[in-house]
């Protein structure tokens, strides 16, 4: 059922003109659509219609050709893209590591005076002198921890702790 | 002819670039359309020609429609295609500078005639202004109802039916005279 067949054309009639003019009209109506179904127009001819098919078949070929050449364009400068900005990220990074290697400080442990010493055989012998005093207190701290000294803990221990500070200041002196 | 279930799954189908629903598209509007054009143009190598860009249009256009009725998107296009052919026309009118008459002649003088009833129903029409005869072609081959035809020219109902009224009664006076 189409659109016309839907519609109350009475009532439509009937709503904008006045109700001796609507029947009338109404009758104009019909007489006219009856005289131009009496008269149809010629039909297009089939030759026309299978071409207009075939044109549309090919247009549509040729669209969906155009929209794969398009995808692939698009991927393509996807990937383009995505390899711009990993070769600038890459480059980015390295250089951002190259910069904060550049401020990293060093510096030595040994003492300069023994460093610069050129006096090996008194420098063997004051590490000599040096490692035998570890030796030493390294001992007694063992000791006192086994509690295999019966002494004053208190000040043995003070005393340990004063001749490690010396030591070590008399060692950076060199 | 389809009905509504159908021609919206035709529709689909065109929408999705189904060359089949294009075809089935084809089939239920080109005798419709064709007569759209016959009867405005009078020339049989026109509306040949107005016809195949409709269905170019179509194919360019499926993916604006929207929903709403069909033949009244589709019916549009037509009009519009006309409105443009007459521009061209004027164009070229204005172009040659040929007479008036014969331009008028060549839009509205049938090139072919199948019978002699046709004749009489082409002639009867050109006796009509160009606005009223699109209308009431407009109306007899899109087959819409009149809110439909006055949302596709745009302007109020009452002024549709009243046009077309005033177009059929002179039409049916010409043919019974």
């Amino acid at each position: 059922m189409d659109a016309q067949d839907r519609e109350n054309l009475k009532e439509l009639i009937e709503r904008f003109f006045e109700a001796g003019q609507a029947e009338s009209c109404g009758e104009d109506f019909r007489k006219a659509e009856q005289i131009l179904r009496e008269y149809p127009a010629p039909e297009p001819d089939d030759m026309l219609i299978a071409n207009i098919k075939a044109d549309i078949a090919m247009r549509l070929g040729s669209r969906r050709a155009t929209r794969l050449r398009r995808l692939l364009c698009d991927a393509a400068g996807v990937a383009a893209a995505i390899v711009i900005l990993a070769t600038v990220s890459m480059e980015l990074f390295v250089a951002s590591n190259r910069q904060r290697g550049g401020s990293v400080y060093t510096a030595s442990i040994i003492p300069t005076a023994v460093w610069e010493s050129d006096d090996i055989a008194a420098d063997d012998a004051d590490l000599a002198v040096f490692t035998a005093e570890i030796e030493q207190i390294e001992h007694e701290v063992l000791t006192l921890q086994a509690g295999e000294e019966a002494g004053e803990s208190e000040s043995t221990l003070t005393e340990l702790e004063m001749e490690l500070a010396e030591l070590n200041s008399d060692f950076w002196k060199g | 002819m389809a009905q509504g279930d159908d021609l919206a799954r035709i529709i689909i189908g065109c929408k999705n670039g189904d060359s089949r629903c294009f075809s089935q598209v084809v089939d239920m509007y080109a005798s419709r359309c064709y007569g759209y054009f016959y009867r405005l143009t009078g020339n049989g190598d026109v509306s040949d020609e107005l016809l195949s860009e409709l269905f170019v249009k179509l194919v360019e256009k499926i993916g604006s429609y929207k929903g709403g009725s069909f033949e009244s998107w589709l019916f549009k296009i037509a009009s519009n295609l006309f409105h443009d052919h007459l521009r061209g026309k004027q164009r070229r009118k204005r172009l040659i500078e040929v007479q008036q008459e014969q331009i008028e002649s060549e839009i509205a003088e049938p090139k072919r005639s199948d019978d002699e009833q046709v004749d009489k129903l082409q002639m009867r029409l050109k006796r009509l202004d160009p606005d009223t005869r699109e209308l009431i072609m407009l109306r007899f081959y899109s087959q819409l109802s009149f809110k439909e035809i006055a949302r596709v020219r745009s302007e109020p109902i009452g002024t549709t039916l009243a046009k077309t009224h005033r177009g059929l009664k002179k039409l049916r006076q010409l043919m019974e005279g």
